[in-house]
């Protein structure tokens, strides 16, 4: 053991703790990954082989092509995230404060329905929502919906689903930063005369941004590149851009568009995310909470 | 005080409501395990009948897809959750060159779309003449799933009073008992929810796992081309099955948690210093 | 059907049995793997180099016996009775791992044609393909070849599935199932019969009507609809009909489009027609008898799903064995009494006709010679042309 000083013990940590991790993702994310950058700019068919020449235009036409499925992913992906987070604040925010000793068996029962698979979930959700089943029937009856409407095979049907699927990314995430608020911070600000209101506008939520950040984040990424749930609850008119990717990939064989899309989806989640974290400036609120 | 009893019983209930709609398909589920269907389809109610449940496991490989899972799951969660949690306390903690960077990279592998990401792992196996199979699923899955753990617990991190690990280190505690004592207690809760995820996210993995399991079959992999034309019995008993075990591991650690709650409540009790102490109920 | 028996005490052994034979290769990465130069690793990756290495696989060829121990076989979902599968493994020992992991061809395709390409095995030792994939594989020598002594049973092979222009000597595969695509669909909510594929495009049944992703499958029946002999569609004819299709789903004629999916919203009530499968609506009928299947006037595409041994299969010997055993006409009629698809095996209709006569008597399994002389086999492209139809068909489904 080297006998280092307290302080040059201290600088090595991050590198020791961030190391580890940080060498299995530049392992076994970013090596594919800069491969697939490589395939992106390639040309050529699955019969003659590829050829790689910076050919830049695949980029363009990808993005031409198909700026209405990305469109339409953000604006799903988006709804979705908006959705869970008006669901899981609440939710997050009760076992936070209020479960006491149940606090671990909700937070199990919130990603309990995760231990069946993705897609039993959804075709459950088929079942549920099909035409002339119950539920269809109900909305039909009070008018939310026409006669002969229908629930699947719809933008609802697609974006009720990605809400579902992704609502544990939300909530846990929420809980965690929650959890930590002092409630004693709360109690001081009621002391001080602030309604619960305002204790909650001014103490509380502020603490819990770095969930909610988090949370969104977690949720909407993947969710711009979810496939499954337009595949089965939607009809071609959904589809969203990890659909078309798909399809490129494993049915047309066209790996440099694959990629190409992949990267430009990346791109603008990544723009995206430092936009976002801007806007909620939540590395200058943690310097001032840790002050 | 009415307010707050009101407030109390409206975030109950909408919490019950969002639960509920959580478990709407998985009642389903464990419905359909007892339906008695004549033909092969599974998705009309033909009366009540236990004979699914009788023989779980008759088939084998498909008993077998599910101890892939679980232990994949296990394995995976244990290595993510350890390499993701030191990563975010590096990346909260400490501020060192490259730390902006560092922060949006663990992003990444969120974004990119899962067929990408099989494909190209996968490409990187068979160029270093790795055969695939369970080994590969867990590198798969571990990678995948450090995103998440760092997220959720950095999420944890972000506002918490860093000096009170100072104040440890600077009463004599070392690197590894400042951090054993002090600090994993205090991140807990986010550690236990990334694991959680992670562990969520690992069984129900099929786009990658795909791509990279080689002989070996998970539990989705199992079942994703029967279930496509509405879930057969064996699957709906299977994850109900599997429900209602995690629902006694749950039952055993609520009992658990009750007599560890009592011996840390004395502890914390000696503390000289107001440690972020988690609001109580 | 009861497609278990009671032999819990055999399974657990199989169970723990199974973690000891298996044998997992990972070499350390750190010295091999990151020495290799970046060029190399970059340009070994991704494909670089094209597939069709011009090598068939040699037509002759001997795999002499050995014991069968573990081996995988991977097919399409609902293809066999496991009971068959319980019977062989019996019969001849060892262990099959039988997976369904074969949803559609170009996707699994796709899932493995990194592998394939760079000569590596799959894992698999039995694929199941239709027709233009599994031609594709023969002719991009990604299959090993059968080795006919250990397939005595291949005599059975119904005549017209002897010979066929991509496999004439039956070499490299065995015909599976037949099967042919018409129209299922539920009458008492059309309100009446179908019996024509223009009848698909009825702006009655708008939004309420499926047709298959698979353009070989729905621009074929499209092309017969339009009075095009399929099996000898030119490119121009095959966008002709996908231009048909995309204007009724653009009109919001079709609501889906699927694989074997329709199922469940057939059964629901969701879809009132459907372009299906042959042997999935008569297990639909069971669960609602409302819904009918019918060949249409104009003709039907006709499948066959073959059995092919992949390129560097570890187990060529279980596979053919295997391939012996579901062409005994008693294990055939069995298979086709539970997937309810036509079988290539001849002479299975009269141990139909005494076991399970409701099926013998099935025209959907054994459709009768004026329907017979209506099917259709798919046409053969080149891999461009296949290429331009699946992309263009992609952009009508959405993908």
């Amino acid at each position: 053991m080297l006998r280092l000083s307290l302080r040059r013990r201290r600088q090595l940590l991050p590198y020791l703790f961030l190391g580890p991790g940080l060498l299995w993702l530049l392992i076994f994310f970013l090596v594919p990954l800069a491969n697939q950058a490589y395939v992106s700019l390639q040309t050529g068919d699955p019969e003659a082989g590829y050829v790689f020449g910076w050919h830049f235009s695949t980029y363009t036409t990808a993005l031409s092509d198909y700026h209405t499925q990305i469109l339409r992913s953000f604006g799903y992906a988006g709804v979705a995230t908006v959705l869970d987070l008006v669901i899981a604040f609440p939710l997050a925010y009760f076992i936070a404060f209020k479960a006491g000793r149940f606090k671990n068996v909700m937070l199990l029962l919130i990603v309990m329905p995760f231990f069946t698979s993705y897609l039993v979930r959804t075709v459950s959700w088929q079942l549920i929502l099909s035409d002339n089943g119950w539920v269809v029937g109900r909305l039909r009856d009070v008018g939310l919906l026409s006669s002969g409407g229908r629930l699947l095979a719809t933008r609802t049907a697609v974006i009720a689903g990605i809400t579902y699927n992704f609502l544990p990314f939300m909530a846990l995430p929420l809980y965690v930063s929650l959890e930590k608020v002092d409630r004693r911070l709360v109690e001081a600000a009621t002391d001080l005369y602030a309604s619960r209101t305002t204790a909650f506008r001014k103490v509380t939520l502020p603490l819990a941004l770095p969930g909610v950040f988090a949370g969104s984040l977690l949720t909407f990424i993947p969710a711009v590149g979810d496939y499954i749930n337009a595949a089965l609850l939607g009809t071609p008119n959904q589809y969203m851009i990890g659909n078309v990717i798909q399809a490129k990939f494993l049915n047309i064989l066209d790996y440099p568009t694959a990629a190409a899309l992949s990267f430009l989806l990346m791109g603008v989640i990544l723009l995206a995310i430092l936009l976002y974290a801007r806007a909620l400036g939540t590395r200058s609120l943690t310097e001032a909470a840790a002050a | 005080m009415t307010w707050d009893r009101l407030r109390t019983w409206l975030l109950g209930g909408w919490s019950g409501l969002a639960l509920a709609y959580l478990f709407i398909p998985i009642v389903i589920v464990v419905l359909f395990s007892f339906n008695n269907n004549k033909g092969r389809f599974n998705f009309t109610w033909q009366g009540f009948t236990f004979k699914h449940w009788a023989h779980p496991f008759a088939d084998p490989d498909l008993a077998l897809a599910l101890k892939n899972s679980l232990a994949i799951a296990a394995i995976s969660t244990v290595i993510a959750t350890a390499l993701g949690t030191f990563m975010a306390l590096a990346l909260v903690r400490y501020g060192f060159r490259g730390r902006g960077a560092a922060d949006l990279f663990v992003f990444l592998p969120l974004a990119t779309p899962e067929v990408v990401l099989g494909a190209a792992l996968l490409a990187l196996f068979l160029t270093m003449n790795v055969s695939t199979g369970f080994v590969t699923i867990v590198i798969a899955h571990v990678m995948f799933n450090i995103s998440y753990v760092v997220v959720t617990v950095k999420a944890r991190l972000e506002g918490m009073d860093p000096h009170v690990e100072e104040a440890a280190q600077d009463l004599g505690a070392g690197v590894w008992s400042t951090f054993a004592r002090v600090t994993l207690p205090m991140i807990a809760p986010g550690v236990a929810a990334a694991a959680l995820l992670a562990a969520a996210l690992s069984v129900d993995d099929y786009v990658i796992t795909s791509f990279n399991a080689g002989q070996t079959i998970t539990f989705p992999l199992f079942i994703y081309g029967a279930t496509r034309q509405g879930v057969p019995p064996e699957v709906n008993v299977l994850a109900s099955g599997l429900l209602f075990v995690v629902l006694i591991l749950m039952g055993l650690n609520v009992l658990l948690q009750r007599r560890r709650a009592r011996r840390d409540h004395d502890a914390v009790e000696g503390l000289p210093i107001a440690v972020g102490a988690p609001a109580t109920g | 059907m009861k497609p278990y028996d009671d032999i819990d005490r055999v399974v657990e052994r199989m169970l723990d049995g199974h973690e000891h034979s298996r044998r997992q290769f990972v070499r350390v990465l750190a010295g091999a793997g990151l020495s290799v130069s970046s060029a190399g690793l970059l340009a070994a990756c991704g494909g670089v180099k094209g597939e069709s290495s011009g090598k068939k696989a040699s037509a002759s060829v001997r795999h002499p016996k050995v014991p069968i121990g573990q081996w995988t076989f991977s097919n399409w979902p609902l293809y066999i009775d496991k009971s068959v599968l319980k019977a062989f493994d019996k019969k001849y020992g060892g262990h099959v791992q039988y997976i369904e992991d074969i949803n559609d061809n170009f996707e699994f395709f796709g899932k493995v044609r990194q592998q394939l390409s760079r000569s590596q095995p799959i894992g698999r030792d039995i694929v199941v393909l239709t027709d233009y994939m599994a031609s594709r594989w023969v002719r991009d020598g990604f299959v090993t070849a059968i080795d006919q002594a250990n397939v005595p049973n291949m005599v059975n092979l119904v005549d017209n599935l002897k010979n066929i222009a991509w496999d004439p000597k039956r070499n490299y595969s065995l015909p599976w199932q037949s099967g042919a695509i018409g129209i299922g669909y539920d009458r008492r909510l059309t309100g009446r019969k179908l019996h024509s594929i223009k009848d698909l495009f009825d702006p009655k049944f708008k939004g309420r009507v499926s047709f298959l992703s698979e353009p070989y499958d729905s621009a074929g029946m499209v092309m017969l609809m339009q009075g095009v002999d399929s099996t000898k569609a030119s490119l121009t004819q095959i966008m002709n009909a996908i231009d048909r299709i995309e204007v009724a789903q653009k009109a919001g004629q079709i609501r889906r489009f699927t694989g074997n999916d329709y199922t469940t919203d057939l059964a629901k009530g969701n879809l009132w027609a459907a372009m299906a499968y042959s042997g999935d609506l008569v297990q639909l009928k069971a669960d609602n008898p409302h819904l009918e299947f019918v060949y249409p006037d104009e003709g039907s595409m006709q499948f066959t799903d073959n059995m092919m041994m992949p390129a560097k299969a570890a187990h060529p010997y279980a596979a053919e064995t295997m391939m012996n055993y579901v062409y005994d006409p008693q294990v055939a009629a069995k298979i086709a009494d539970y997937v309810n698809y036509i079988s290539p095996v001849k002479g299975i209709k009269d141990i139909l006709l005494k076991s399970d006569p409701k099926v013998a008597s099935n025209p959907l399994i054994f459709p009768p010679a004026n329907i017979v002389a209506r099917l259709h086999p798919y046409p053969s492209l080149s891999p461009a042309d296949e290429r331009s139809m699946e992309d263009r068909m992609a952009q009508v489904v959405g993908g």
